[in-house]
């Protein structure tokens, strides 16, 4: 991976606060977590030794079905959809209903990961200069 | 000349069948599942879901559904 490894750099408290922020502007995720480049769990909504074990168990599944590492991973189930990114050394997954628009849960997840490895959390959306919080994004069909 | 009774109720027996086949696709292939991985490339993969991989990537990507649960209702 070329990108530089920030993994071990980053807080628990930005990873918490940028995920706090994704889970409120996204409508469609259920849940998410970032993980650092050692596999620890910076952030989580919910238990985060699962998501540490189920992540793990996620890329590395990935990684042994293609015989190189990915940079992307989007399944898609009757139950919902899962996304997984890696940048910088960090790793981004969501999971979502059915039908989250691909390409923007992607653009969320690689701008979280970039804010957070560049050390600015919370950027990645643009917040509406009169201080009010931003509006949720609607899906992409209702 | 109007159409014999009967016509017009085989015309819209069959346009019931039509529209209950269509809706049948189209649940299908919302239904359908599938694995897309990408590289740093830009390439990309697919993996049937009865390919080896593809089935180790399902179980993985349900476990992950199960462990995030439902949306709260806000």
């Amino acid at each position: 991976m070329p990108d530089e490894d920030t993994g071990d750099a980053v807080s628990s408290e930005a990873a918490e606060g940028a995920l706090a922020y994704l889970t409120e502007m996204s409508a469609d995720l259920r849940g998410a977590a970032i993980v650092g480049s050692d596999g620890a769990v910076l952030a989580a909504s919910g238990d985060a030794g699962r998501w540490a074990e189920d992540v793990a168990t996620l890329f590395a599944t990935a990684d042994q079905a293609g015989g190189e590492p990915v940079e992307q991973i989007h399944l898609g189930t009757e139950q919902g959809e899962v996304f997984a990114l890696r940048h910088a050394g960090l790793a981004a997954v969501a999971v979502t209903e059915r039908f989250a628009l691909a390409s923007l849960t992607f653009f969320d997840l690689r701008a979280l990961l970039r804010d957070l490895a560049a050390g600015t959390p919370q950027s990645t959306f643009a917040v509406p200069e009169d201080g009010k919080s931003p509006t949720r994004r609607s899906r992409g069909r209702e | 000349m109007p159409p014999k009774p009967h016509r017009v109720l085989l015309d819209r027996v069959s346009g019931y069948a039509d529209e209950a086949a269509a809706y049948m696709r189209r649940r299908r292939a919302s239904r359908r599942l599938f694995a897309r991985l990408y590289y740093e490339g830009g390439g990309a993969e697919d993996h049937a879901t009865d390919s080896r991989a593809g089935g180790e990537l399902f179980v993985s990507a349900g476990r992950l559904i199960e462990l995030a649960g439902k949306r709260p209702k806000s």
